[in-house]
């Protein structure tokens, strides 16, 4: 080990003035030559332990294997009695039907980036390290929301190739420049990466992995729905304005029937008002909480 | 340096930590003694920055952890509790820990080298044993260099060799002008280690002196004497002014040596079958010392450490 003459050489029952204990507490003299660490070392640290657990390529691959594949799927099943006008639904609606499960990995995919480290300790070494907190909180939303948008998009894209291709074999298919389409492919990746920040804020509210992805699945999902039985118009802007529904529109090409729905992107700024609120209040507790 | 200054942290009602005053110099070895539950690893949570003190303060080189730019470099520090996911490798906790703080990829290799686990250190740290997760543990510790390292049972799980090579570890981090923390429930471990003693017990001080003077105030020792003549000796030995206590079939004589008591009396013709010195244990000292504050006492005299 390399001796760098750290702190003050050993002098026993002497009182070292707070002057000399604060000059030997910069980190460039303690070693030498190594730049004082920023974000981009946070971000850096935690894209590392993103990539180095097996859950991330597990609910990754889900996704994918979900969003894509259900999409191709049920559109094969479903083109001609689409083509036929038996359904009662448009075409359109199902290009992006597989989102319905793929929304639930990355849900699951964002409480474990917090929940796993509560479960385990880690988040003591995560805070040791980065003693700022509201920079650990940035640092994962960045990755998580990130590599989120990537994948969504990616398997939305996979999901329109596939199931188009079923489409169009029956005519009814829809091109890229058809209104909404291209709209919707990106907004698969917006929506899951605000979904994945939703479920952070949650994780890093309640610590607890199955806890936190059941209260985040339910009111996504079961309360999302049950919402639209409520009566009333009241009742129809409870379901609008509720998470799932709000955001989910901007990720489809045309929302399903049965259900009343916000315009795309004025549903997903309802949404992210929504997950930035959850967030602030998340990282306010979590920045005052012994960890 | 490590500086605390009326440290107190509550749960409630349950006052985990009660003004701790008490300050840790570089160059030497701290040993922070107590019993379970005594308040040893709060206060180090609150040394790191992740438990918030109640009232009161504490420093590290004259400023509070979170305060520290890259406290890796600053500050290195092997907590009770396994604090690392089971599914990552050893390399790569180590590596997201070296990117946080900006320490050179070079360090990764060096303390797994140090701590001789770089033949395990792709391997998921789920399957190691306890002892290879405290050198894990140390490894972290020492990734930056820090100036001043934190502790806390570090020997838990280590067999012998290992024991023996993190105190000797510890010994040569306080050589080199470290501050260096360790925390223990064995008075015997430190006994070895340690320079200074920090002994609390529910939270609160119980001493803070160096361990030559722990040993003189605390470990009591006294001169056995057994004779056929148990009650003339006492009386000759009271005469003379010794302090002398008799205890069963033999005497207890404070202050003097045995040759002192022995000439005293072979003068008086008084024959002696025994005469040796006997030296209470820094482990019955700190057992007196900290009897009143062991949080979870057993109720057994065997347990208690009355036959020891």
């Amino acid at each position: 080990m390399s001796t760098t003459t750290a702190s003050a050489p050993a002098r026993p029952g002497t009182g070292s003035s707070p002057t000399l204990d604060v000059v030997s507490l910069d980190p460039n003299r303690h070693v030498p030559g190594v730049r004082r660490p920023g974000f981009a070392h946070v971000l850096h640290a935690e894209w590392l332990k993103f990539w180095t657990v097996r859950s991330t390529r597990w609910s990754l691959g889900l996704l994918f294997a979900l969003g894509a594949g259900l999409t191709t799927l049920v559109c094969w099943a479903a083109a001609a009695d689409l083509a036929a006008g038996d359904t009662g639904e448009v075409p359109a609606a199902f290009l992006t039907w597989g989102l319905l499960f793929s929304q639930l990995t990355a849900l699951a995919l964002g409480t474990l980036v917090v929940t796993s480290e509560y479960g385990t300790g880690m988040i003591r070494a995560t805070v040791t390290a980065v003693p700022r907190r509201g920079r650990v909180v940035a640092a994962k939303a960045v990755v998580l929301a990130g590599v989120l948008f990537v994948v969504g998009v990616v398997t939305a894209v996979a999901g329109y190739l596939g199931g188009n291709w079923f489409l169009e074999r029956e005519g009814v298919g829809m091109a890229l420049s058809d209104d909404g389409v291209m709209r919707a492919l990106l907004g698969n990746g917006l929506y899951l990466a605000g979904l994945g920040l939703f479920a952070l804020a949650t994780g890093l509210l309640i610590r607890h992995t199955a806890a936190a992805v059941t209260v985040g699945m339910a009111l996504v999902l079961v309360v999302g729905n049950v919402a639209y039985a409520l009566p009333g118009t009241w009742g129809e802007w409870v379901a609008k304005l509720l998470p799932g529904n709000a955001g989910g529109s901007v990720a489809q090409v045309a929302p399903f029937n049965g259900g009343a729905v916000l315009a795309p992107w004025t549903g997903f700024g309802v949404f992210v008002a929504e997950v930035a609120a959850l967030m602030l209040v998340a990282v306010l507790v979590f920045r005052r909480r012994d960890a | 340096m490590i500086v605390a200054r009326g440290l107190t942290k509550t749960y409630g009602p349950k006052t985990a930590v009660d003004h701790l005053s008490f300050t840790v110099e570089p160059g030497r070895v701290t040993g922070f003694l107590g019993p379970n539950g005594a308040g040893k690893s709060t206060t180090m949570r609150m040394i790191l920055g992740l438990d918030r003190p109640t009232s009161g303060s504490v420093t590290v080189n004259g400023r509070s952890y979170a305060a520290s730019p890259a406290p890796l470099r600053e500050v290195g520090a092997l907590l009770e509790a396994r604090a690392l996911h089971p599914g990552r490798s050893a390399r790569d906790h180590l590596r997201w820990l070296a990117a946080s703080n900006g320490i050179p990829r070079t360090r990764i290799d060096a303390v797994l080298d140090l701590v001789g686990l770089e033949a395990v250190a792709d391997q998921r740290v789920g399957r190691f044993s306890l002892g290879m997760g405290q050198r894990l543990g140390i490894a972290v510790a020492l990734l930056g260099e820090p100036p001043v390292v934190v502790l806390d049972e570090p020997v838990n799980g280590l067999d012998p060799e290992g024991i023996r090579w993190v105190r000797s570890l510890a010994r040569e981090l306080a050589a080199q002008g470290r501050t260096v923390l360790v925390s223990s429930h064995l008075m015997s471990e430190m006994a070895l280690t340690a320079d200074h003693l920090v002994v609390v017990g529910r939270g609160r001080m119980l001493a803070d002196c160096s361990m030559a003077d722990f040993i003189a105030d605390h470990a009591s020792s006294y001169v056995r004497v057994r004779s056929p003549r148990l009650g003339d000796a006492e009386a000759l030995l009271r005469i003379n002014g010794l302090d002398v206590d008799r205890v069963d079939d033999e005497l207890r004589v404070r202050g003097r040596n045995a040759a002192e008591i022995g000439e005293l009396l072979g003068s008086a013709g008084l024959y002696v079958h025994e005469l040796s010195l006997v030296q209470s244990s820094l482990e019955d000292a700190f057992m007196t010392l900290t009897a009143d504050s062991v949080e979870y006492a057993t109720h057994s005299t065997e347990t208690a450490g009355a036959v020891r």
